[in-house]
């Protein structure tokens, strides 16, 4: 199982249902973009952060693991508006208000990457899926996204199996062979897939499948408390904003 | 490379998710109509969606010493052809952003648009059209993928730039300067990835000819080696 998605599974909000997690989650995603983003995205990084830390009960190392991904292509992008190509001071030179634009960018795409980070830490994926059906998404769409997902754990670690596996014949020492392993490592990805694929509707046909992926889905009620608790606090974040905004210079 | 949460603006956020849906609903009409008529199709999907979101997650050597992850784009359409790449694209999309922090769900429109669609039929589109000339497979496949990766980073290159222009020379200067970063990296990764797609698809022609013919790439007769890699499609 991958980093995320097993803290998901231990999560104290684990019970909660996913509609609560997702207007408090992807709430502040959509201010931190929609905000401007000073005050308002750095508001919403903070907020994110504490509720990640604190009530979510997520473990800062492992949530720092997960946030240097996005943070890495960030500093990558916002890196670029630092400099302006053409005018009069030379083909490439500093941007007068690069820093600013820089700045602006990386405070309101990690406070959204918080955001969704809040959601995905919260809710196991086994969770959402069978529920995105309520939500208009075809049934045998969802049924393949529930496939696609159960099965990727299986082939991740077959993989990583495999690349031991090459590593201790020495698959790895040179160039060459680390490209002779990768290759075999893609074509038996696909075998492996396509085998368990034949397995499972061999399995399931014996038990009477009829197209449909029936399965359990925990039970759990949208929280009116927690989602207009939810609102007040993103109402709360706007407001504030705005005022600061007038406010600061 | 994916465009991280948050980074595009809500306008252009919303225009990426809207011109990708065409695409993405064209690939679920034909995904519905596909497990209606084959109900087990779902296994083999399923099973496709997991080989594509996997193939992403290996780790390629880079010309520069560092390493990348493949699309997988491009031997996915050839596999499994572009509306289908669409939604099981898009589904690889949703899963790197939620259980990865690739890629983001306000930015999943312009990655899906760039990574699920046009990726997929810029690809696909080079590999038919040199295997129409017989053009033999392997070379079919090795611009396919080459084409698939580059056209992806050049659509991102091209969403960047239009979201940030460049203050003094505009969206021509921003696509330059996003380009150019682009192109160090990912000329040399297209060409890996091309060559990897090569090497897989060699092997599955000796070892998976049966899963090939079932998906259309080769033709199920007996016979010489060519009619075998002969493109059904």
């Amino acid at each position: 199982m991958l980093p995320i998605d097993a803290a998901a599974h231990s999560s104290r909000w684990r019970r909660r249902h996913p509609v609560d997690k997702a207007v408090l989650g992807l709430g502040l995603t959509v201010l931190a973009i929609s905000l401007p983003p000073w005050p308002g995205a750095a508001l919403v990084l903070v907020t994110a952060l504490t509720v990640l830390l604190g009530p979510a009960g997520v473990p800062g190392r492992r949530l720092w693991r997960a946030y240097r991904v996005p943070l890495g292509f960030c500093v990558t992008g916002a890196a670029t508006l630092l400099v302006q190509v053409g005018g009069p001071q030379g083909f490439v030179s500093l941007a007068d208000d690069g820093p600013l634009r820089a700045g602006e960018l990386l405070l309101r795409t990690s406070a959204a990457s918080l955001g969704v980070l809040l959601f995905a830490f919260t809710t196991p994926m086994s969770d959402l899926l069978p529920r995105l059906v309520k939500a208009g998404v075809p049934a045998p769409v969802v049924d393949v996204a529930l496939v696609t997902y159960r099965m990727s754990f299986l082939l991740l670690d077959s993989m990583r199996r495999v690349r031991d596996a090459q590593a201790a014949r020495l698959g790895h020492t040179t160039r060459a062979a680390t490209w002779r392993s990768l290759a075999g490592l893609g074509a038996t990805a696909f075998v492996r897939s396509f085998d368990r694929a034949t397995r499972l509707h061999a399995g399931l046909a014996g038990r009477g499948y009829d197209g449909t992926l029936r399965v359990l889905v925990p039970e759990a009620k949208v929280s009116v408390r927690f989602t207009a608790a939810s609102c007040a606090l993103l109402a709360t974040l706007a407001a504030l904003t705005l005022v600061m905004e007038r406010a600061l210079p | 490379m994916h465009i991280t949460e948050g980074f595009l603006p809500p306008a252009h956020a919303v225009a990426w998710g809207v011109a990708s849906a065409p695409f993405v609903v064209h690939g679920v009409r034909s995904l519905t109509r596909e497990v209606r008529e084959h109900p087990e199709s779902t296994l083999l999907l399923g099973a496709s969606g997991a080989f594509t979101f996997v193939l992403s997650a290996l780790k390629l050597p880079s010309v520069t010493g560092s390493c990348s992850h493949p699309t997988g784009t491009g031997l996915g359409a050839i596999l499994f052809r572009p509306p289908i790449m669409a939604v099981l694209g898009t589904i690889t999309l949703l899963f790197q952003a939620l259980l990865l922090a690739h890629g983001g769900l306000t930015t999943l429109g312009a990655n899906a648009f760039s990574m699920a669609i046009v990726g997929p039929w810029a690809g696909y589109a080079i590999y038919r059209l040199l295997r129409r000339y017989d053009v033999p497979l392997m070379i079919a496949v090795f611009f396919g993928a080459f084409v698939a990766d580059l056209s992806t980073y050049c659509v991102t290159s091209v969403q960047l730039a239009l979201a940030f222009p460049d203050p003094s020379s505009g969206f021509m200067g921003a696509l330059g300067k996003f380009g150019s970063i682009f192109a160090i990296t990912q000329i040399p990764l297209a060409v890996s990835e091309g060559l990897l797609t090569v090497l897989v698809m060699r092997l599955l022609v000796q070892s998976s000819k049966g899963e090939l013919t079932r998906l259309g790439v080769l033709l199920g007769r007996q016979g010489s080696r060519d009619e075998t890699e002969a493109v059904a499609r």
